[in-house]
């Protein structure tokens, strides 16, 4: 069994409260959305493993057990190419549960037009895999879920 | 074996909703599907599994072979080929 952390502090408002179909309707994934705290801070990593994939709107991190959970930093925030995101990390990188990869600031995200909630997905998964998910009010590194 | 080869023309690659939608039309196959980058080592990876595929990271303009074999391997190659063709 994996513990998911919550990547940002927040809400923790579930998968169907994303403004983007591909999410909200599961098909990435099963695991819930974050509507992040406004204002400069650092997303982390919600499992401990290896930054599979590190772009400045999104990661992936692998579990030794070979899970990987992706946290997407808001929507269509691709479309910024990076302004705005810094990485705290590298791909590739091991890290600990709750450790810092990306800083960023949702309000930028939210002023330029675009969505700042944050989709933590379990790749791959069953949907049925995923419960305990936490609602309401969480900061970074809480627990957000289980992945059986 | 079956394939077809397919340049990857959506702005955001085999990503977002390209990348789900082809997995979960994959996921649908009796048979094992695999992918791989039509250049470099071109490493077929499992193309029912969305982990690899974003580990895959095929960007616009980039071309994959898809591969599936067994009955019915054609018409599946066709729907995954139209996906990840699409823009």
């Amino acid at each position: 069994m994996t513990t998911v952390l919550a990547p940002v502090g927040g809400a923790a408002v579930g998968l169907a409260a994303v403004p983007d179909p591909v999410f909200s309707a599961g098909m990435v994934g099963p695991g819930t959305a974050i509507d992040p705290c406004r204002g400069p801070g650092e997303a982390v990593a919600p499992i401990a493993g290896k930054i599979m994939k590190l772009h400045p709107h999104a990661y992936v991190i692998v579990g030794d057990d070979g899970k990987g959970v992706l946290v997407r930093l808001g929507i269509d925030t691709v479309q910024l190419r990076g302004e705005g995101f810094r990485l705290l990390a590298a791909e590739g990188d091991r890290v600990r549960a709750g450790q810092p990869v990306v800083a960023w600031d949702p309000s930028l995200v939210e002023a330029g037009g675009r969505s700042p909630v944050c989709p933590v997905v379990a790749l791959d998964a069953p949907a049925a895999s995923v419960r305990c998910v936490a609602a309401g009010r969480v900061r970074a590194g809480d627990r957000l879920f289980r992945w059986l | 074996m079956p394939e077809r080869r397919v340049t990857v023309v959506a702005e955001v690659g085999l990503h977002a909703r390209p990348a789900a939608t082809f997995v979960k039309a994959a996921a649908k196959a009796p048979m094992d599907i695999t992918v791989a980058r039509a250049s470099g080592d071109g490493t077929p990876i499992n193309g029912k599994s969305i982990l690899q595929i974003l580990a895959l990271d095929v960007k616009q303009d980039e071309t994959i072979v898809i591969k599936a074999e067994g009955e019915g391997a054609d018409a599946v190659l066709d729907e995954l080929a139209g996906i990840a063709g699409s823009p």
